[in-house]
């Protein structure tokens, strides 16, 4: 039924926390494996649970898993470190000796900053949907709760947009800059053009170029993140929810959202649905509660292809399991 | 003859300088601007004004180090306005 969710170069699974995203994207990236995919299996929740469902250590490096099955947890505190240590070595070599001490002082600050975890997290999603369909024919993101990943989503567009801004003011001033170049600007005194002038800031291959570089690199990033992500060509964004009212809710406000960013939502996953038969006066009550919960998901997401899964009398903790579990999603054969 | 060339030349130059030297100075300042508005983008935090880009931007900080003291002295701060960048 979902069957199309293995041809897209990437699968973003999100939903509210707890709904059983994790083992939905190891299901199905255990699916595409098996059919011979190259496929990366990444996790951006800071709470990573990877490497407990497959019971092996995986962390911030690509780990295989099986012949064609590689997974990955991303660090974003690892990232924004080394990030910040690029930063603080290039500003060593600019200054006095005497300021290292106070420039680690500042750029430990904003380590703790708010924001640079996100902004950490991004770049390196970013970094990881380019190698979609080079070095994988397919990256299955396991994404944090809902309000994350939509933000996570949406931040390429306002990053973009803002070194576009910083770009233009650049772009002005070189042009102003050579302006002032065909006036004689830099050759006469008195000018106050000695800031401007000197320290071959304006220059081939200057501090200027390098700022644009650095700019330009940037903003391609974002923009290529952005254009990946809303191609319904390329990616698909699986909902996963519970049939209860707050796991209805939050699917219902997720589904409007990713809407409104153009976000395209391929399908629905309707997990730990009780099994008609599941015997006994408490779980009769229980499904009973969730029928009417179930009717009002296939009314609400009548257009998107839904695929229920039931809730299994044994907890997932095998490899074999899990595959037979990507495989009733992607609606090869049932579960039990 | 030479001689008159050098000396029209030089009545040239002169001239061109006396025209052109106060949209140079215009220019300059509009440069000036410009760079200023940008080191403000970049060093925006410093000035308590949120910058959704901050973790980018800072890798450019490096490459404004030289300019930072004339740029916050000319935004009126006398002193650096920053406890880490102590540059006077």
């Amino acid at each position: 039924m979902l069957n199309e969710l293995l041809t897209r170069r990437l699968l973003f699974v999100g939903g509210k926390g707890g709904v059983g995203k994790t083992t939905t994207a190891a299901a199905l990236a255990l699916v595409a494996a098996e059919r011979d995919r190259r496929c990366l299996l990444v996790s951006t929740d800071p709470a990573h649970s990877l490497a407990d469902l497959f019971g092996r250590p995986i962390g911030h490096r690509e780990t295989a898993l099986t012949a064609s099955l590689w997974a990955l947890e991303i660090d974003p505190d690892r990232q924004a470190d080394e990030h910040l240590e690029t930063v603080k070595a290039r500003m060593r070599r600019l200054v006095h000796p005497r300021s290292f001490a106070e420039i680690d002082r500042q750029l430990d600050l904003a380590r703790h900053a708010p924001g640079t975890m996100e902004a950490a997290l991004l770049e390196r999603v970013a970094e990881v949907m380019a190698l979609a369909g080079d070095q994988y024919d397919q990256v299955i993101f396991d994404t944090a709760p809902t309000g994350h990943t939509v933000r996570l989503l949406s931040l390429p567009e306002v990053m973009a947009a803002w070194m576009d801004g910083l770009l233009g003011h650049r772009e002005r001033s070189a042009r102003l800059g050579s302006a002032l170049r065909n006036l004689g600007g830099g050759r006469v005194k008195g000018d106050d053009l000695s800031l401007l002038e000197s320290a071959a800031d304006h220059a081939e291959g200057s501090r200027d170029q390098q700022l644009n570089e650095l700019l330009q690199m940037r903003r391609r990033k974002f923009v290529r993140a952005r254009e990946l992500l809303l191609d319904a060509n390329v990616s698909a964004f699986l909902l996963v929810l519970n049939p209860d009212r707050l796991a209805v809710l939050e699917t219902i406000k997720a589904h409007e959202i990713l809407t409104r960013f153009s976000v395209p939502v391929t399908g629905l996953v309707v997990n730990r649905v009780l099994p008609p038969d599941a015997d006994g006066a408490f779980l009769d009550a229980r499904r009973r509660q969730e029928a009417p919960y179930l009717e009002q998901i296939d009314q609400i997401f009548s257009r998107l292809p839904r695929v229920r899964v039931p809730l299994l009398p044994d907890e997932i903790n095998d490899m074999e399991t899990l595959r037979r579990l990507g495989r009733n999603i992607v609606g090869d054969d049932p579960v039990r | 003859m030479a001689q008159k060339e050098g000396r029209l030349a030089r009545l040239k130059a002169l001239l061109e300088e006396f025209y052109v030297s106060p949209y140079r100075g215009a220019i300059a300042r509009a440069r000036r601007e410009e760079d200023d508005l940008f080191m403000l983008f970049v060093f925006s935090e410093l000035m308590g004004v949120p910058n959704p880009a901050a973790y980018y931007t800072l890798e450019l900080q490096p490459l404004l180090l030289e300019r930072f003291h004339d740029w916050h002295r000319r935004q009126g701060l006398e002193h650096s306005p920053l406890d880490g960048f102590r540059c006077c």
